[in-house]
């Protein structure tokens, strides 16, 4: 009853703010054809904010109980801050949606024109049909899967990493770090979820509640937290913080080899042999960070990580120059 | 949440027998509400798949057709007994429509510029023509030898020899034009929705002949069965527009709070429906007063509609 309350709530809230704020603007603007997608923008915005006030609620007090670091000074965190809110208010999203939109739809159109229909699980597997719940679970173990591979290949990938590895390059971890990405990280991931979708459709929209724990599960894997719950079925913070270890990031290591990359279930990193736990002489809950790298970590400022990141990037593609390594030769590599 | 968990654990969708009652489709939650007519609340909500638009009647009435856009495929209801009794797999259709002789049916692709032309009887496919951009509402000519079909991203209107599949004209009718209705004398009025009018179109050429001004955000069209009275929606002023469907003169203004978008009649004709997308309710409107009757909470973004 109350969240169902909480969800009508929700709902009120985006028509209020959606007829009395973004549709007059839309109407003046001529942009009325896009007041569906609006709405949904609004939607997103405020699930957005509802997931970082739970967010907050949930796991700052744990952060202030049992830290698992104590720093100084938190400037850093207020970079992630910045992230978190322009990611999960709709900025970001909205820019990806409005640049990479057009290029699914063409590609959509074209396959479409030629014959191939992208399918859902339940035309794929027919005894999901009438279960939403399954089928949506069935989506969220797919999608997990696919999640797995692409932070594996973000790993893998010296280009790719070259930009994911500002997620990575931070000293204070905490449940603001979620979405600490680089922009063009975003839209290879955009691309990444793009792509399945079209093998395996989309998953049903009727389950808000259940996204919003997904989310919550990634600020929580991300927090920083003294506490050792989580692991076992889905990620939690000791887990996670294990991937992000600076001692995995030190010479010798190889980031092909890192460990841990699941983003839900820690399912995938034991059937492909990535899981890894805490060795009796390494600190239970170690610092993170990215050793190489000294760049962006000790500056703070979304706009100086972005250029940092680009820096990255030209750097990377430089060395590459000639050697043509390709996505293959990296994969034989591994 | 109870309607929500109700749907987790259906094992397969069987609506309630439709008697008196009202089908909504909620675009943002997958979701079928079904709403007791008498006592207008909402007796239940079902999961039916991805991104359920428009709803229409097959051309005998006896079934209803929801139009699933994510989910890439039409979904048959019997009238009476709620069943599903067909699926057929159809390229995203957000608008769909039959024309009058029941030998065409059309499913337009907003997102993905198309609109495909089937058999009305088989379903086969028989023309798939581009459509930039965002290709929108339909109507027909009362000969079924034409479709008319509004283009919001260009703000055109273009009508389509159904049989050949080929394009007659293209004309620049008003900014982002939404909802079509076709007179029986021909006349092809079209909703301007980024504007606060709809206009008449000449059927020969595609000239504008007439404009009426209703509301802002001019949005769809419901002409009652005696073709005496005419309703447009009203999206951005939240009214719905009352006007006598012979003169095209608007006689009155009815609030509609909450982006009125489609529109039904009850079955006695006592009655106006309207789906309030932004506000996640179906008003109920008696004709004969213009009193709101009812605001029934329904799924988020509830877009297609029907009474019995």
């Amino acid at each position: 009853m109350l969240i169902d309350t909480a969800l009508r709530l929700v709902e009120q809230a985006q028509g209020a703010l959606f007829e009395g704020w973004i549709e007059p603007v839309l109407y003046k603007f001529e942009l009325m054809a896009w007041a569906e997608d609006g709405f949904d923008a609004v939607g997103f915005a405020l699930f957005g904010a509802v997931e970082i006030a739970l967010a907050y609620l949930l796991f700052r007090p744990l952060e202030l109980w049992r830290p698992a670091e104590s720093w100084p000074e938190r400037r850093a965190v207020w970079t992630d801050i910045v992230y978190t809110m322009v990611h999960r208010l709709g900025v970001v999203p909205a820019v990806l949606f409005l640049v990479l939109t057009p290029i699914g739809a063409t590609i959509d159109g074209y396959l479409r024109f030629h014959g191939y229909i992208p399918p859902t699980l339940e035309q794929l597997a027919p005894a999901l049909r009438g279960w939403p719940f399954a089928t949506f679970l069935a989506y969220v173990v797919l999608l997990d899967l696919g999640e797995y591979w692409r932070h594996r290949l973000q790993h893998l990938l010296p280009w790719w990493w070259a930009v994911h590895s500002l997620h990575h390059d931070q000293r204070q971890m905490t449940l603001w770090s979620d979405d600490r990405n680089h922009l063009l990280d975003d839209v290879l991931v955009a691309v990444w979820r793009g792509t399945l979708a079209l093998a395996i459709g989309v998953a049903p929209a009727e389950y808000p509640l259940v996204m919003i724990a997904f989310r919550l599960i990634d600020s929580l894997a991300h927090s920083n937290v003294r506490l050792r719950f989580g692991g076992a079925l889905v990620v939690g913070p000791q887990y996670h913080r294990l991937h992000h270890a600076l001692a995995h990031a030190a010479p010798p290591f190889d980031r092909a080899r890192g460990c841990n990359f699941a983003a839900v279930l820690p399912l995938w990193d034991v059937l492909f042999r990535t899981r890894r736990r805490v060795a009796a002489d390494q600190p239970a809950f170690p610092p993170t960070g990215v050793a190489g790298l000294a760049g962006a970590a000790v500056r703070c400022g979304y706009l100086r990580h972005q250029v940092d990141g680009f820096r990255r990037l030209g750097a990377e593609l430089a060395r590459l120059g000639g050697r043509r390594p390709g996505f293959i030769a990296a994969l034989l590599r591994e | 949440m109870r309607l929500v968990a109700v749907g987790l654990f259906t094992a397969a969708l069987v609506l309630p027998a439709l008697g008196k009652q009202a089908i909504v489709l909620n675009s943002d939650d997958d979701s079928l509400s079904v709403i007791d007519t008498a006592s207008y609340r909402e007796i239940s909500r079902f999961y039916i798949g991805r991104q359920p638009h428009h709803l229409i009647a097959t051309p005998d009435g006896k079934r209803l057709i929801a139009a699933m856009a994510g989910g890439n495929e039409l979904i048959f209801l019997d009238r009476d007994s709620g069943s599903i009794t067909d699926r057929r797999e159809v390229s995203d259709p957000y608008q769909i429509g039959f024309s009058p002789d029941g030998r065409w049916f059309v499913a337009n692709s907003l997102r993905l510029d198309r609109i495909d032309i089937y058999d009305g009887r088989s379903f086969e496919l028989v023309h798939r023509l581009s459509a930039p951009t965002m290709p929108s509402h339909i109507g027909f000519s009362p000969d079924s030898e034409t479709a008319y079909v509004t283009l919001q991203g260009t703000d055109q209107l273009t009508a389509i020899d159904l049989a050949s599949g080929t394009p007659k004209w293209t004309v620049r009718v008003g900014r982002q034009p939404a909802g079509v209705l076709v007179c029986p004398s021909g006349m092809i009025l079209v909703a301007i929705m980024g504007s606060d009018k709809f206009v008449g179109v000449d059927p020969a050429e595609g000239n504008i002949v007439r404009s009426v001004h209703t509301g802002r955000g001019a949005h769809n069209f419901l002409l009652s069965p005696d073709g005496q009275t005419l309703y447009v929606s009203n999206r951005v002023a939240g009214t719905i527009s009352v006007l006598d469907a012979e003169r095209l003169v608007v006689i009155g203004t009815l609030a509609a709070p909450g982006g009125p978008d489609d529109m039904a009649l009850s079955a006695d004709g006592s009655e106006l429906w309207a789906t309030g997308r932004w506000r996640a309710s179906v008003d109920v409107i008696d004709r004969a007063t213009g009193a709101l009757k009812a605001k029934v909470p329904v799924g988020r973004s509830p877009h297609g509609i029907a009474v019995n």
